[in-house]
């Protein structure tokens, strides 16, 4: 820093720094090699492998899905059997919930984007965060290993007393799922270090942009929540290999204490897979209404809210189950009260866009795709909670459609979103907007195909996880695995014009899509240490009122001393800015 | 310079000590009969207490940033949470009686 | 500490991407504080099966309690406290440059832990000679409650993971003794040393809770 007062005032001087539009040397070119991959501590590097890794996975998840749906075109055998059919569906939730979704915007987005906007040069345990990546490969081959030794048709949520029974290889899946565990608390851990403790001079919090504050709310709920997950599949682990009997009837001991463990852990995680998503939205929304977020606070303190709150609802989960009313009474009232929250962001997103400056790119479009979806989800999810409603609902299609609508029609689109937000960011390329806009249409309508019909066919009774149906359900199970083709293509549009985009696309600039926020003050691709000279903020994260100068402030000789004294040449006219 | 405190070997010792003597007090109080469910509240108290000095005079929180005592708060509030709401299941499971 | 130019020296052990040793220590303790916040959360599911199945079973844990040695564990409640001691007196040493008795330190730590390790290695033993066994392979008699395996599975369960951890412990402060002799740590720079301590008193304070939730049932 420039001088210290006696004060807690810092005057630094501060400079315009802008962005290189044509950077030679960036993080993608610095080292190269695949080792100098494969050792990274770059957390943009770490973030990409991270990505890789999940696309695997979706698409692996996704090709069960697509198995499923087409056994389920008629009832009785299509072309797999019934156990079989078992370990498919326990394999693509178990798939997409651990080794996609929870990861997706925390690990992959999330390691890549966090301290770009932060302003800092990494995170505080780059080494650390290797080794979260690491942890979560060997995870994967747990769980591949377990794939291919015996299986699991378990359902992803391994309940007792039948997965501590069951001869296919659970000990295998839950050991893998153990030691994923580690990967999401110590990403937790770091993301939480990080905000703390690098932010940039002047980045208040009261200044956090709001994807910052949607990724500090989940590393919280990972690092409560994922011990106890661990602990639940080690007493399953030990169940199976000592028979210890905590959770088995026959030797004194209860089922149901294993639900209340597993979905301690299980109902948080799907607020770590939502609440990073919901950062992303405030970023896509903000930058193309080319407005200030309405109502910061209310965002920022809401996703603490559905933090705390989400903690105190897993019972909703076990209504059926036999526990007590009492405890049931109190889940219910609590789940309703977790959705408020919820709310006041949605309302909030509408009100943001109210009178702005709309930009229809392929982000916003993903934007409106899971503001649309995700509230017909959410409030599918509230009629769950309605004690009464679930017990004829509960582990029905009804269940399916809701948990599709919030997690794919929420969460996976404003991947996306993040996605086609960041691209130009992580690769210093643009992809084809044309494409990006019809795979986005085809999607939303193979999506709605695909589970829509499930909320009529689940009140009408329809059980989830089954195999065989009656023929009234027919129909509905046809339309939906159409849908899920449309789905498919979908996907392959993307997956095509996005390889193309890393082989052929458009350069672009610092910053295409003329955003305030930080991490577009600095060149695409990110350069190796992130920006040149340390950031400096003065204004909020989303004033667009303010020129783009002010934005990239940065202190005046951090770098080479040559430039003590300088004044700086912002709009505004002043000098020197307070820290 | 922030996070450095250095405590005097004296007192270390008598931190130690004062845990030794409540290890002795642990045992000692299960040599008087105390009534049910008392008991094991006096025996969280007393372990509660040598965990509190543990916390805050050898893990240093006594004078360190607020907010990791916060952390440690937090943990703590989250495991009340987690037994409190599963004994509300647990202790209140009455068995249905069949109303044919 | 400021940075009045970019050309001042920085320490060998503060990173590029931390401003100054300050600001990575903080960071460093902070770090390993909601690591352990996660600790606390695991061996709380373990506290929670604990709490369950007292309240079903009272009188259950009371007459398995009894098959536990009070003394033995007195014993080693004392040697943990003690190891809590004598890691805090290596910090302190660090904290004085005074590396001879950081390693001196450490090694008692160890030697407590090993203890520690060494009666709980007799504890099993002699239960397992009475046909004690975690799970669906205990044959014990001697307790008139058909549900005496659930104690004991929790008994193990608690102990075992606790093991564990002091286990990962030792191993980790040999590792700090290693460093040390190679010259890595002074008051400068001691951080591996901090944190490593604050996951051992951690140890100690579980172990606080389970001696008497364990081992006092009266």
């Amino acid at each position: 820093m420039a001088t210290t007062d006696a004060s807690n005032i810092k005057r630094l001087q501060v400079r315009r720094f802008k962005p290189d539009e044509s950077p030679k040397e960036h993080y993608l070119n610095a080292e190269k090699g695949l080792w100098s991959w494969l050792t990274s501590v770059d957390h943009k590097r770490i973030g990409l492998m991270y990505l890789a890794s999940i696309a695997f996975f979706f698409l692996l998840g996704g090709i069960l899905a697509l198995v499923l749906r087409t056994e389920l075109l008629s009832p009785a055998r299509s072309f797999i059997d019934a156990d079989v059919y078992n370990q498919i569906f326990t394999l693509h939730g178990a798939i997409m919930i651990f080794f996609f979704l929870v990861p997706s915007v925390p690990a992959a987005l999330g390691n890549f984007v966090l301290p770009l906007q932060l302003g800092a040069k990494d995170v505080a345990f780059p080494r650390l965060n290797l080794a979260s990546f690491y942890i979560y490969t060997i995870g994967a081959i747990f769980t591949l290993i377990a794939i291919f030794t015996g299986g699991i048709d378990t359902g992803w949520t391994f309940y007792t007393p039948y997965s501590a029974e069951t001869s296919t290889n659970v000990m295998m899946m839950t050991l893998g799922i153990f030691i994923l565990g580690f990967s999401s608390i110590l990403t937790g851990v770091n993301f939480i270090v990080t905000i703390h403790k690098m932010r940039a001079p002047g980045l208040t919090w009261n200044k956090l942009p709001l994807m910052l504050w949607a990724l500090y709310a989940t590393s919280i709920i990972q690092v409560l929540a994922t011990p106890v997950l661990a602990i639940t599949v080690l007493l399953l682990a030990m169940e199976r290999a000592l028979g210890i009997g905590i959770f088995d009837p026959a030797l004194g001991g209860d089922p149901v204490l294993y639900q209340h463990f597993f979905w301690f852990y299980s109902h948080p995680a799907v607020y770590i897979m939502i609440v990073p998503g919901f950062g992303v939205i405030s970023e896509v929304i903000s930058t193309f209404s080319r407005k200030t977020v309405f109502g910061y606070w209310a965002i920022a303190l809401s996703s603490l809210a559905i933090a705390f709150i989400g903690f105190l609802v897993w019972g909703h989960h076990m209504f059926t189950a036999g526990q007590s009313s009492l405890a049931s009474m109190v889940f219910s009232f609590l789940t309703f009260l977790v959705g408020i929250p919820t709310g006041i962001k949605i309302f909030n997103w509408l009100a943001t866009m109210y009178k702005g400056s709309i930009d229809m790119k392929t982000p916003m479009l993903y934007a409106m795709v899971f503001l649309f979806l995700f509230t017909i989800g959410g409030f599918t999810g509230i009629m769950l909670g309605a004690l009464v409603v679930d017990i004829h609902l509960h582990d029905t299609y009804y269940v399916v459609a809701h948990f599709h609508y919030v997690m794919m029609g929420g969460m996976v689109m404003a991947f996306l979103a993040g996605i086609h937000y960041w691209w130009p960011k992580m690769f210093g390329k643009m992809y084809n907007e044309f494409w990006a806009k019809i795979a986005c249409g085809i999607i939303f309508i193979g999506f709605n195909m695909t589970f829509l019909p499930q909320f009529i066919m689940g009140a009408q009774g329809m059980p989830r996880r089954y195999y065989n149906y009656i023929d009234q359900f027919q129909p509905f199970h046809q339309f939906s695995t159409a849908g899920s083709y449309v789905l498919g293509v979908g996907f392959l549009i993307m997956a095509t014009y996005l390889i193309h985009s890393l082989l052929r696309g458009k350069k672009a600039g610092s910053n295409p899509w003329g955003s305030r926020a930080l991490e577009w003050q600095t060149s695409s691709p990110a350069p190796h240490h992130n920006f040149e000279h340390t950031p400096v903020i003065v204004n909020g994260p989303y004033d667009y009122h303010k020129p783009m100068s002010e934005f990239q402030l940065g202190i005046a000789h951090s770098h080479n001393g040559h430039h003590e004294g300088e004044k700086v040449d912002v709009e505004t006219g002043t000098a020197q800015e307070k820290a | 310079m922030s996070g450095h405190h250095i405590s005097s070997a004296k007192f270390l010792w008598s931190v130690g000590s004062a845990l030794f003597f409540l290890t002795f007090i642990t045992v000692a109080v299960t040599w008087v009969q105390i009534p049910a469910p008392w008991n094991i509240v006096v025996a969280i108290g007393i372990a509660a207490v040598k965990a509190t000095i543990v916390v805050a005079f050898f893990m240093n929180l006594w004078w360190d940033s607020k907010f990791n005592s916060m952390l440690f708060v937090m943990s703590i509030i989250f495991f009340l949470l987690l037994i409190g709401i599963t004994l509300l299941d647990t202790l209140y499971r009455v068995d249905p009686t069949p109303a044919f | 500490m400021s940075e009045t130019s970019a050309v001042k020296e920085r320490p060998e052990h503060l990173k590029h991407y931390f401003v100054d040793s300050d600001q990575q220590f903080d960071a460093a303790k902070m770090g390993m504080w909601v690591f352990l916040v996660t600790e606390i959360l695991f061996f709380g599911g373990l506290f929670a099966a604990y709490i369950v199945y007292r309240s079903w079973y009272p009188e259950l844990y009371l007459q398995a309690s009894t098959e536990l040695n009070t003394f033995w564990g007195t014993v080693n409640t004392a040697v943990l406290i003690g190891s809590s001691l004598t890691v805090a007196m290596a910090i302190r040493s660090a904290q004085l440059n005074q590396i001879k008795g950081l390693i001196i330190n450490l090694w008692i730590t160890i030697s407590l832990a090993f203890i520690f390790m060494v009666i709980k290695f007799f504890e099993y033993t002699h239960k397992f000679e009475k046909g004690i066994f975690p799970g669906e392979y205990y044959t014990y008699e001697g307790i008139a409650h058909e549900k005496a395996n659930i104690f004991f599975s929790i008994y193990y369960m608690m102990t075992g993971l606790h093991g564990v951890h002091v286990l990962i412990g030792i191993g980790l402060m040999i590792f700090l003794v290693v460093k040390a002799k190679k010259g890595a740590f002074s008051s400068a720079y001691y951080t591996p040393v901090e944190i490593t301590g604050l996951y051992w008193h951690l140890v100690d304070v579980i172990w606080i809770f389970l001696f008497p939730l364990l081992y006092l049932i009266d």
